[in-house]
């Protein structure tokens, strides 16, 4: 796995639609900047091999650090995998779509939903919105959430971004009526 | 101080740590950040003349006191952290002095020297722009400005800030040199002047 660089990112929210939000609401992304472990090798059908020396590596390097980036315990969460212009989405699917990847932070941060993504492909400096929602029950409406990420040099056109982000908490000001009440 | 006074809407750290550069790990690794605060700007609506000083006195050093927190907090205390700059971004409805007021006087500059524990001039850069503008940040070393080795930038953005009447104040950081710093300083420089490059400028 050979790594650029590791990105952090947090948004502590005091202040929504006017008034205060206490305890301020926070939000952490971290971001590895990779090789794509494909890149020059032209179409390949068969993606287990690279998926399987690096998608678990990189899992077990961002879980922890997204949860410390945090400081609490997380309660909604998200990943992300952004392509540069040179590689396939599917690259970027197979380092994140798979329980060698995404069982480090469920088991890090004791949660068992699916992790919401975003895959997408872009120059260095694309804006990405990476999908949060609760960990333990994707229909918690109050932690359905996004937050928006920019690294301003990455990825490079063979290079894949990688990102886990977590909440300590669902929307600031959430107010809507629960899913529960409305599925019947 | 109550923060709600002066409207601190939202605080974002951002972080990058260079593991490999141009294929190689950095002999000195570093990490370099940013800490913004985004607040309601205090002079909205007031006039061009208008005496900027008292919410001055009472923002610019708050601002200070956070975002000196944050970094220290993240980038492993007051002595990790080698090199700083500042920056201000105004919301369309603001002036660009609004910006220059908040991190140009001693309530801003002095208090992030005496918590960083440094003596340097702050560099700097300030704008105007939308929400989700992207600022370059300038760093130098916080003793010792002419170090080349910590000629550094790191850039920053919010996605939802400021908004028009808001401003964004950051205050960034590195704890150590860029990757791969190889080009000299002060002490090893010939003397470059236009006649001793000759033709090369004639």
């Amino acid at each position: 796995m050979s790594i650029r660089k590791i990105v952090t990112l947090t948004e502590d929210v005091l202040i929504e639609g006017g008034r205060e939000v206490s305890p301020a609401a926070r939000v952490a992304v971290v971001a590895a900047i990779v090789k794509n472990p494909w890149a020059g090798q032209g179409f390949v059908e068969d993606l287990s091999a690279g998926i399987d020396v690096n998608a678990s590596d990189i899992g077990a390097l961002l879980a922890p650090r997204v949860l410390e980036a945090l400081g609490s315990p997380a309660e909604a969460y998200g990943k992300a995998a952004i392509v540069g212009l040179n590689g396939e989405i599917e690259h970027g699917s197979g380092l994140i779509h798979t329980l060698a990847f995404g069982n480090h932070f469920r088991d890090a941060a004791n949660a068992t939903t699916l992790l919401p993504a975003v895959e997408k492909r872009g120059p260095a400096g694309v804006v990405f919105d990476i999908p949060l929602k609760h960990i333990t029950d994707a229909t918690i409406r109050s932690h359905h959430q996004s937050i928006e990420v920019r690294i301003n040099d990455a990825p490079h056109a063979d290079e894949i971004v990688i990102a886990l982000a977590a909440a300590a908490q669902g929307r600031p000001q959430q107010r809507l009526a629960a899913f529960s009440t409305e599925a019947k | 101080m109550n923060e709600q006074t002066f409207g601190i809407r939202k605080i974002v750290y951002y972080s990058e740590e260079i593991l490999l550069e141009n294929g190689v790990s950095p002999a000195v690794p570093a990490v370099r950040a940013t800490a913004a605060a985004v607040v309601t700007n205090p002079w909205l609506g007031g006039g061009a003349t208008d005496d900027l000083g008292e919410e001055v006195v009472q923002l610019a050093p708050v601002l200070a006191r956070k975002l000196t927190d944050v970094l220290v907090a993240n980038l492993g205390g007051v002595e990790a952290i080698e090199a700083f700059g500042k920056a201000a971004l105004v919301g369309t409805d603001g002036e660009i002095e609004h910006g220059a007021a908040l991190i140009h006087t001693p309530f801003f500059g002095n208090l992030v020297r005496e918590y960083f524990d440094g003596e340097s001039i702050i560099c700097f850069a300030d704008d105007r722009g939308d929400a989700g503008g992207s600022l370059v940040v300038p760093l130098w070393h916080k003793n010792a400005a002419a170090t080349r080795s910590h000629y550094q930038t790191i850039s920053t953005r919010i996605g939802d800030a400021p908004r028009p009447g808001e401003i964004v104040v950051v205050l960034g950081a590195s704890t150590g040199p860029r990757p791969h710093s190889r080009i000299g300083d002060r002490r090893t420089d010939p003397v470059v002047k236009a006649d001793t490059l000759g033709e090369l400028v004639s």
